[in-house]
């Protein structure tokens, strides 16, 4: 049977693929982001997860506000990197899982979950500005991951209630695959920033010591809030934390949290904690 | 806050941001703004040519349909905030605590 090892929440700030790409890791203010995720890729690169099932947003760039799901999941076998107006970024296509990614489907509509499925689409930095920092990109990334793209840009988003249930409704879905995988949970998003209005460039460092140790310790706490308080408390765009609860609600209902780093150079504070 | 009255005031607007992700667009959208721009209107029009964020947004643009045409223009994210802000990048830089993560 699939088994889920552990979890991660990590910030998806674009400028963390940029700091990436540009090979900033020495770079002094860089260095404290990039010594943030060491810990993250040893563990990953020790436990060997099959699949990374990855909780992050798109931003305008693969869906549009024509047609803006608010649950959707990626059923390929493989997906390309998505043009956000600068060109792609040099790494190679993603591999997908399809077929646990079809049985978690069928799983979730089963459990009333009607999610918006996709196939042979772009994936943006929602995704892969986090994942360069913990996986190899070189000569290939070492598995496979299932994308669950969630609204957070456009009013009415889900509930951090709704996306906490959504979690446990993931857990038990991978848990009732057949074939023996390893599985690790990824939640992104945040942690506090704001990037539009009178209140742009708002942070709180308080709150997101706070919301890192709620998530360890009292994830229904967290999902007890409603969107106004996250965006209250975070600004509006670290109301994407929600994202983090879909990850949580998934894990075992006490975790153990291996490690945590904490760094707000510019406008989004840039957060990971591993979860076991 | 982007809502639903929002996004339907910003659809077209934020159509035509939304098409610079692809490089054909952008490409046109550089040599020929106006050309790029025909399905706008006037208003629409002069705010892009202005790159008037705070304007845009309070318009109905997406702060991530904005950004498409940020990348295709070469302004950074702390430009855009500080624009945002009422301030100079070089204000809005003493307000945070590592200025050259950008």
């Amino acid at each position: 049977m699939a088994r889920i090892i552990g979890g991660i929440g990590t910030s998806h700030v674009p400028t963390i693929g940029v700091a990436f790409d540009k090979g900033r890791h020495e770079d002094p203010d860089w260095q404290p982001l990039f010594k943030g995720y060491e810990p993250v890729a040893k563990w990953l690169a020790e436990k060997k997860p099959d699949v990374l099932f990855f909780c992050f947003n798109d931003h305008a760039t693969t869906f549009f506000f024509d047609h803006y799901p608010t649950f959707a999941l990626g059923v390929s076998d493989e997906y390309r990197i998505a043009d956000e107006g600068m060109g792609l970024r040099p790494i190679p296509r993603l591999k997908g899982h399809a077929k646990l990614a079809r049985h978690i489907a069928k799983s979730l509509v089963n459990e009333e979950f009607d999610l918006t499925l996709f196939q042979d689409l772009p994936l943006d930095h929602g995704l892969h500005s986090p994942l360069t920092m913990m996986w190899p990109t070189k000569p290939d990334w070492p598995g496979a991951v299932i994308p669950l793209v969630v609204n957070v840009l456009q009013q009415p988003l889900p509930t951090p209630r709704r996306c906490y249930k959504l979690g446990k409704a993931i857990g038990r879905a991978i848990r009732s695959y057949p074939d023996d995988l390893k599985v690790a949970m990824v939640g992104t998003g945040g942690l506090s920033h704001q990037m539009i209005g009178e209140r742009a460039g708002f942070n709180d460092e308080k709150w997101d010591r706070e919301f890192l140790d709620l998530i360890e310790r009292d994830p229904e706490r967290l999902a007890a809030m409603s969107i106004e308080d996250f965006m209250r408390l975070g600004g509006n765009e670290g109301a994407e934390v929600i994202m983090w609860l879909i990850m949580r609600g998934a894990l075992d209902e006490r975790v153990k949290k291996l490690h945590q780093n904490y760094y707000l150079p510019m406008t989004t504070a840039m957060a990971v904690a591993l979860f076991e | 806050m982007f809502d639903l009255e929002r996004s339907a005031k910003g659809l077209r607007l934020n159509r035509f941001l939304h098409s610079l992700t692809q490089r054909e667009k952008r490409e046109l959208f550089l040599r020929d703004p106006e050309a790029a721009m025909k399905n706008l209107s006037e208003e629409e029009r002069g705010m892009v040519r202005r790159l008037d964020w705070k304007a845009m947004q309070d318009y109905g643009a997406s702060f991530f349909c904005l950004e498409k045409l940020a990348r295709t223009k070469g302004v950074t994210n702390p430009e855009m905030v500080a624009h945002f802000r009422g301030e100079t990048l070089e204000q809005f830089l003493k307000t945070r605590r590592v200025p050259g993560a950008r």
